[in-house]
């Protein structure tokens, strides 16, 4: 079993008129259980020319049980502030990592159409990252 | 004003070496280096339905403009999970202690963020979630 941890800050000194700090510490196990997930793709990057969809993660190319507690880390490297991907789940708009955004999420992976994939704005190079931590 | 999302993804054993993330975000406006400068604060709801409820509803004046959403399932039955859906499409399932910070389009009313207390029953108990909407101008109604 291994063991991997997220964790999250979320700080603001002015966005309200008392400071905000937000954290978050989670262990990555599998569903519904205690056992740590034991499989990454670990850190991969990716770099766009297009404003076509790429996909990220095919659901039908991966071997890995349906519907668990699969996590998805998304950033986008660009450092120009207009420049977004648009990620989608099966298709459905989930939202745009502008540059320098990510993301976390957990992955349902529920059929093979369920892929995860990512539309440029822009034709010019875009690197993102993006890792996939999943149960076998 | 700035607001800041750092997440850090760390593990010893789970690859041959240590896998190590550690980045930071600065919550902007869409397209520009102005800062998000909305909020909801941070919500708490006790979900005791296996149908979805709208954590947060969409409205199109937020479409093409940049919104953030943090949500923790805060249950401590590690068997205890919710689903999260966009349009009625599954995101995925945020079991104890698990949370997700993501993008947010909006992309028509019908992009409402919902979530469903899946496997609960009554003997269970609820199931504690917490969220945030950081966003720029427009207005957001909750109703879980």
């Amino acid at each position: 079993m291994a063991t991997t941890i997220a964790s999250l800050n979320i700080t603001s000194t002015d966005l309200l008129s008392d400071a905000l700090s937000l954290s978050a510490i989670a262990t990555l196990t599998n569903a519904g259980s205690a056992t740590g997930v034991t499989q990454t793709t670990g850190l991969a990057r990716k770099k766009t020319e297009s404003t076509s969809l790429y996909i990220l993660y095919d659901r039908s190319a991966l071997s890995m049980p349906a519907a668990s507690a699969h996590k998805i880390y998304i950033k986008n490297l660009s450092t120009t502030a207009a420049e977004f991907v648009t990620i989608t789940v099966a298709g459905e708009e989930l939202g745009r990592l502008y540059a320098g955004d990510w993301a976390f999420f957990p992955w349902s992976a529920h059929d093979d159409a369920n892929d995860i994939s990512i539309t440029p704005s822009v034709s010019s190079a875009l690197t993102i990252e993006h890792m996939l931590f999943f149960e076998s | 004003m700035a607001t800041t999302a750092s997440l850090t993804l760390a593990s010893a054993d789970i690859a041959g070496d240590p896998v190590s993330v550690s980045k930071t975000a600065t919550l902007t406006k869409a397209g520009t280096i102005n800062d998000l400068d909305q909020s909801t604060g941070l919500n708490r709801v006790h979900l005791r339905s296996t149908t979805n409820k709208t954590l947060l509803t969409a409205n199109t004046e937020g479409n093409d403009l940049a919104a953030k959403v943090y949500i923790i399932n805060k249950a401590t039955d590690s068997s205890l999970y919710v689903t999260v859906t966009i349009n009625a499409q599954t995101v995925g399932k945020l079991y104890a202690g698990n949370f997700m910070f993501i993008p947010w389009s909006q992309t028509d009313t019908a992009a409402a963020i919902e979530v469903a207390a899946t496997n609960w029953t009554s003997s269970t108990g609820d199931i504690p979630v917490e969220y945030a909407l950081f966003h720029e101008d427009t207005d957001f109604l909750t109703n879980a």
